[in-house]
Parts: structure tokens; C-alpha cells; sequence
């Protein structure tokens, strides 16, 4: 059934995109056989692990990389899901950085490290985070993409 | 630089080998190769699959108690640079492989040898307690042995002849 939604959304997504093959990741984040492959690229739903008020979060376009946005890269996104008070609204149009995601990202050691779900953090034009707590483990590939300041909030660094 | 260990199969991973995954709960799993990583994916427990070390120290297949373990504890402590130290370190983690090894071998040896001498006293057992089975009391009291005594038996030659041979 997966496979038939990801084929039809393969068909719509050639319309939106122009020919890319991976589909996969689309709808829901929610699913636990994580195909560890797939770039996080427009229509891709995130979740947002700090308290700017986000819940979900939609990327609109992934700035940077022809095929998505990987761990580190920032992407534009929209919210779809947000809580009732927060200091952002549901429909706004954000800037996220990717903190957490199922694909692999090659370590200068050699090595690969992947997470268990695709998570994102809000942070506004400069690149400085909206909300004052991050959750979860967050990688040190953001120090070499300047987001440090999203290193200091974190509890866990992986 | 760190040699880690295998989650799932206990093996060293080397520097730029294997996956690591990091769950949520900021638990950190490595793998050695995708054998592994597809094994946990699996959802499959290390210590009920067969080939893992963490099942052969379980089921005593090899050995678990050991003053060489001692030596590989992880240290969390950086050491200050001194080559004096690290060419000892060197020196002794090839003479500790060789103790180890030589000993984890000894372990497996032992275990296998172990069965014989069990088979023996078994058998001994079952003669003395079933002898009764092939020899008759009243025979056993004459002839205290537990040997069964040898019976030869003529077999003409013109009889062997004739039998046809069984295919």
C-alpha cells in the first residue's frame, strides 16, 4: 500500500519537480521502516524538536542541493502544525535547519551516522534559532555549518 | 580516533567501518557492517542469534571471566602524550592478544575435551547396573566378569558359497 501511495505521489511530484526519483520520503515521517536514503526536498514533513510553537513543519525548498537537504542544510518550510500558543503560527513561512534525519551523512573519520526520524529546528534569516530549548540528540555536523548556536541549547550532542 | 565495538556482534569496528545509528533516547548503536545493522532492524536480540558474542559468552561457548578483560575497559580520561608509554602500551597489547587468545582457546578446548570422560562414567555405570540384561544371575555369580565371553561360530565354506550376495 506504501509502495502504491509513493508511485502515485512519484506521478503528481514529476509535475511539481521536473523528474527526481526519490519519492519515498514524502508523506509521513511517521513510519518506522525508514528508508535511509531519501533527502528531505519539497513536501516533506518534519518535526520540529524546540519550543518555537511549531509542531510539523512542510518544506518548500530545500536551499542548497539539487536533490533535498540533508543533515545540516537549511530548508524553507511552512507550518502546518503548530501549538495554540506559540511564537509561531500555524501557515508561516520559516527557515529550518535539519538536525535529525533517517538518511546517513558520511563523517570525515569514514564513518556514517543516521537518526532515527527527520526533525527539524526553526531559526530565522541569519541563521540564529527562534526557540531557547532544543530536544534530543543533535549531531556535531553543525559546527562546521556555523549553528552553533543550536549546539549550545542542545542536552545531548551526538 | 576510537576502536569501537559492534552492538550487535561484539566485533571491532575501525575507524571508518560500519553505521552508527542514534535513537532519539540519544542511545548511540554501532555496527560493524550491514549484517549487523539489518539484524537490529530485525528487531533480532544479539543474544539469541547464534553467531553474535554475546550469545556464545551467554550460553558459556567462550570464555567470560578473564583478568585480560580487564585491560580493554573503555577510559574516558585522555592520557598526556609520553612515547614512553604509548611504546610499552603497544608492547603489552600484543603480549595481552597472545595471553587472551591462548586462553579463550584453552576454554574451547576443555569444553569439547569434557565429554569423554562424562561418556566413560556412563558407561561404566550402565554395566554394572544392566549387565543382568545380557547375562544371566546365576552366571554372573560364577564368572564375575563383565565381559561377555567370545563365541566362535563355523560357517562351512560350500554354505557361504551358495548364499547369494544381497544387493
Amino acid at each position: 500500500m506504501a509502495a502504491s501511495l509513493a508511485s502515485k505521489w512519484s506521478r503528481v511530484g514529476r509535475s511539481f519537480l521536473g523528474g527526481l526519483d526519490h519519492k519515498l520520503s514524502g508523506f509521513l515521517s511517521t513510519s518506522h521502516e525508514a528508508c535511509s536514503n531519501s533527502f528531505s526536498q519539497m513536501r516533506t514533513v518534519l518535526k520540529v524538536v524546540d519550543n518555537s510553537g511549531a509542531k510539523k513543519v512542510m518544506c518548500i525548498q530545500a536551499l542548497k542541493g539539487k536533490k533535498g537537504a540533508r543533515l545540516g542544510d537549511t530548508i524553507v518550510a511552512s507550518v502546518k502544525e503548530a501549538h495554540p500558543n506559540g511564537k509561531v503560527k500555524k501557515g508561516k513561512v520559516v527557515y529550518g535547519v535539519v538536525v535529525r534525519a533517517a538518511m546517513q551523512r558520511g563523517r570525515c573519520d569514514g564513518s556514517e551516522v543516521k537518526f532515527d526520524d527527520n526533525v527539524v529546528v526553526l531559526v530565522d534569516k541569519q541563521g540564529q534559532p527562534i526557540g531557547t530549548r532544543v530536544f534530543g540528540p543533535i549531531p556535531h555536523e553543525l559546527r562546521k555549518k556555523k549553528h552553533v548556536k543550536i549546539l549550545t541549547l542542545a542536552k545531548h550532542i551526538a | 580516533m576510537r576502536i569501537e565495538k559492534c552492538w550487535f556482534c561484539s566485533s571491532t569496528v575501525y575507524p571508518g567501518h560500519g553505521i552508527q545509528f542514534v535513537r532519539n533516547d540519544a542511545k548511540i548503536f554501532r555496527f560493524c557492517r550491514s549484517k549487523c545493522h539489518k539484524n537490529f532492524k530485525m528487531k533480532r536480540n544479539p543474544r539469541k542469534v547464534k553467531w553474535t558474542k554475546a550469545y556464545r559468552r551467554l550460553h558459556g561457548k567462550d570464555m567470560t571471566q578473564d583478568s585480560t578483560f580487564e585491560f580493554e575497559r573503555k577510559r574516558n580520561r585522555p592520557e598526556r602524550y609520553d612515547r614512553n608509554l604509548t611504546e610499552n602500551t603497544l608492547k603489552a597489547i600484543k603480549t595481552i592478544d597472545k595471553v587472551r587468545s591462548r586462553r579463550e582457546a584453552k576454554h574451547i578446548e576443555t569444553r569439547k575435551k569434557g565429554k569423554k570422560a562424562q561418556l566413560m562414567r556412563e558407561a561404566v555405570k550402565e554395566l554394572e547396573q544392566s549387565i543382568s540384561l545380557v547375562k544371566a544371575p546365576s552366571v554372573l555369580k560364577e564368572d564375575k566378569s563383565y565381559t561377555l565371553p567370545k563365541i566362535k561360530v563355523k560357517v562351512s565354506q560350500a554354505e557361504a558359497k551358495n548364499q547369494p550376495m544381497e544387493e
